[in-house]
């Protein structure tokens, strides 16, 4: 069976994202890293849009119009700012180093396409191998969320595991209901607010916003 | 179908958080607060009770188009949050007045509190009524998001690092959730096409046989470790002492005794759908091993504990995880133990966390070594943190001794579900029995210890009867009278409930 045009531009368009999770992950520059998961959602708007096109699903534009208003201008503003204020701007310390992190991402895409190998096949021809890549966008978030110590970076790894879910929801699903996806992004917003007041008032307690520092509740 | 007073009482139950949420954000005086605060969940168990009767005569309902959809098992959740919400609320009117009192909050900020308080309920009222598992997923995350800045309120240093540590572990949690949702939804769109209702328990139940056995297995892990987070099961429970030791009391009481709740029942539903297609051992051995590691380790953890609220915190592990056995046995024993599990362990700890409350309002300490002689300092709650203690190490007369008993009866009768254990082997059960017994030894040893003995000297004696102490008593009444004679009305719902587990 020949792949369409149409599917292969899906994969490709999954394929950046990964590429730009994989960029978040080697990156130290915290605007930086802001900056990538912006392009990073740009990706994902484009090849929902193309999903929409393809499918002729309409609502799913309206989940794309809202990725790039929410995760591709506000979001990315808000912890720019917060950046800002904190003045912090590299990541200093990390657990794991960035060759090594990269290995990890590597093994993870593996597993994550092991893990969907059984049920690819009963998916939407058209965007039947991005559910993989979704969900290597997960894991690789979940790991970019124990490995990197700085709220921000934190957050960024939080909020890639929910594009990694959008595009997961895209593509296996061509969209979860609009109530749920409308209701999803809603959550995401407020927990990147919140999020945003948490740094600033752990900057006042704590003079930094290391989660390191965050070690008083130990048994 | 419904009929018109109960789509009253669904819209009722719905709102009353809803505009008293609103209304606290513009009322400043804290007299008019606690009446908005009152009568909105005064409001929620009168609707919960009306619906309650309406599902016990129709079996289960539904409201605006589908939207809804209450069963048994759903209206035991709804009691457990109207109950304890209602022991909170009333906890609460003398708790949040001494904090302003003695300055610990400024004035202003205590209508932040209810307004959080009440979106609180909100959410966990609609993740308990929703019909679609994509909605209840959205109020799920959503309990997270408005509960970080509650458990965070006092803006000490280790209260912000308890609220940071909860949000993210539980955000990152929950949204490997989704990720199970989105599977669910890939697996019932094969069967159903696309629509949006294709995520209904409603429609899935219809078709559940006919769904790939392949996708709901991942779709089931997915769901169990991201609502598991939420209720704590090891190795996801790392956010919870934190979360228990920083939070204010009655916060802390909601947390233990309805959030973790919400969570069960949100696992449970998924599992219903799933065991149709996938032999049912599968989910059960999943349930039952988590539970009974949860279970185990958290029993090893109560005997190190030497801060009173960590102490109850490890304890709620502890019930989680055997309530967890219980659904993973299954059948009727296991089903009704786990069942009545939950709502004897969210009496219980919600009033261990008001007598922990007082507590700590008058030693101004967590430690457990620094506290003794309650008996003589304050002895309604020495009163009320035994009657606790006693109830959550299980021994009789209390209730959570019957449903401890159900549970090992049923491991003890069909044994761990799956391939896990060879059938007919003891080993769980010595476990389980053993372990209840550290745990047992280890909260009554501690609690023992706070209530007798000689008060230090600095400490104030004396309890003045205030509206706190209402809660305190009735919750301490229901749990010795639950395990003589539940009230039929209640037996039947709870009945109705785990024979809907049962059966699925």
């Amino acid at each position: 069976m020949i792949p369409s045009i149409g599917s292969q531009l899906v994969d490709l368009g999954s394929a950046l994202l990964l590429l730009t999770c994989f960029a978040i992950v080697a990156q130290r520059r915290l605007s930086a890293c802001v900056d990538l998961f912006a392009l990073q959602s740009v990706f994902l708007a484009l090849t929902a849009t193309l999903v929409a096109f393809l499918t002729g699903i309409h609502h799913i534009y309206i989940a794309a119009a809202l990725t790039i208003v929410i995760k591709a201008i506000v979001i990315p503003r808000i912890l720019k700012k917060v950046i800002e204020r904190l003045n912090v701007s590299r990541e200093l310390v990390m657990h794991i180093n960035v060759p090594a992190s990269l290995l990890i991402c590597g093994m993870l895409v593996m597993v994550a396409f092991l893990i969907t190998q059984p049920i690819i096949p009963l998916g939407h021809l058209l965007t039947r191998d991005s559910l993989a890549i979704a969900l290597a966008i997960v894991l690789i978030g979940f790991f970019t969320m124990i490995a990197r110590q700085k709220a921000v970076t934190q957050m960024i790894a939080f909020l890639v595991m929910e594009n990694g879910l959008f595009l997961g929801a895209t593509a296996a699903t061509y969209g979860m209901p609009l109530v749920v996806e409308l209701g999803v992004f809603f959550d995401v917003l407020v927990a990147a607010l919140i999020a945003g007041i948490y740094t600033n008032r752990l900057q006042d307690a704590f003079d930094s916003v290391d989660t390191a520092h965050l070690s008083e509740l130990k048994e | 179908m419904s009929d018109l007073p109960t789509t009253l009482a669904v819209t009722l139950l719905l709102l009353a958080p809803l505009v008293a949420g609103g209304l606290s954000l513009l009322l400043t005086s804290s007299r008019w607060l606690h009446v908005t605060n009152l009568t909105s969940i005064g409001t929620l168990v009168a609707a919960e009770v009306m619906i309650a009767r309406s599902v016990l005569e129709q079996g289960s309902l539904t409201a605006f188009s589908e939207i809804v959809y209450i069963d048994a098992l759903s209206s035991v959740i709804l009691f457990i949050i109207g109950t304890v919400g209602l022991a909170c609320s009333l906890y609460m009117r003398s708790y949040m007045d001494e904090q302003v009192a003695r300055g610990v909050i400024a004035p202003k900020r205590l209508n932040l509190f209810f307004f959080l308080f009440h979106m609180f309920l909100m959410t966990m009222v609609v993740a308990t009524v929703a019909n679609s598992l994509g909605v209840q997923w959205v109020a799920i995350e959503a309990t997270t998001l408005t509960t970080t800045f509650l458990i965070a309120f006092w803006r000490r240093r280790e209260s912000l690092e308890a609220g940071w540590k909860y949000l993210i572990l539980c955000s990152v949690g929950i949204s490997l959730a989704l990720f199970g949702v989105v599977l669910m939804y890939y697996s019932s769109l094969r069967v159903l096409g696309d629509v949006s209702s294709a995520l209904n328990i409603t429609q899935l139940q219809q078709v559940a046989s006919q769904l790939d056995p392949h996708i709901l297995k991942l779709a089931f892990v997915f769901l169990f470790v991201g609502y598991g987070t939420k209720v704590g099961l090891v190795p996801m429970h790392s956010w919870l002492p934190d979360a228990y030791t920083e939070a204010p009391a009655p916060v802390a009481a909601m947390l233990a005794g309805v959030l973790e709740t919400v969570a069960v029942y949100a696992i449970l539903r998924c599992r219903g759908i799933v065991d149709q297609a996938v032999p049912p051992d599968f989910t059960g051995g999943l349930l039952a091993i988590f539970g009974l590691v949860s279970f185990a380790l958290a029993a090893f953890f109560i005997l190190l504990q030497h801060n009173y609220k960590r102490l109850f915190a490890y304890s709620s592990i502890e019930h989680m995880g055997l309530a967890m056995v219980g659904f993973g046995i299954g059948g009727p024993i296991g089903n009704f133990g786990g069942l009545f599990h939950l709502v004897n362990h969210a009496l219980a700890k919600s009033l261990a966390f008001f007598a922990a409350g007082n507590i700590h309002r008058r030693f101004k300490t967590v430690e457990i070594t620094e506290i003794h002689g309650l008996t003589t300092v304050l002895p309604w709650s020495a009163l009320a943190l035994l009657i606790a203690g006693l109830a959550l190490a299980a021994l009789p007369p209390f209730a959570l001794f019957a449903s401890e008993m159900q549970i090992l009866t049923a491991l003890g009768s069909s044994g761990l579900p799956g391939e896990w254990t060879q059938p007919g082997t003891r080993f769980p059960i010595v476990v389980l029995l053993f372990c209840s017994l550290v745990a047992f030894g280890g909260l009554l040893y501690r609690i023992t210890s706070m209530v007798w003995g000689v008060a230090p000297a600095d400490i104030v004696s004396g309890e003045q009867w205030s509206v706190g102490h209402v809660p305190i008593i009735l919750l301490g009444a229901v749990l010795v009278g639950f395990c003589w004679a539940l009230p039929p009305p209640l037996q039947q719902l709870f009945e109705a409930a785990s024979t809907l587990l049962v059966n699925r």
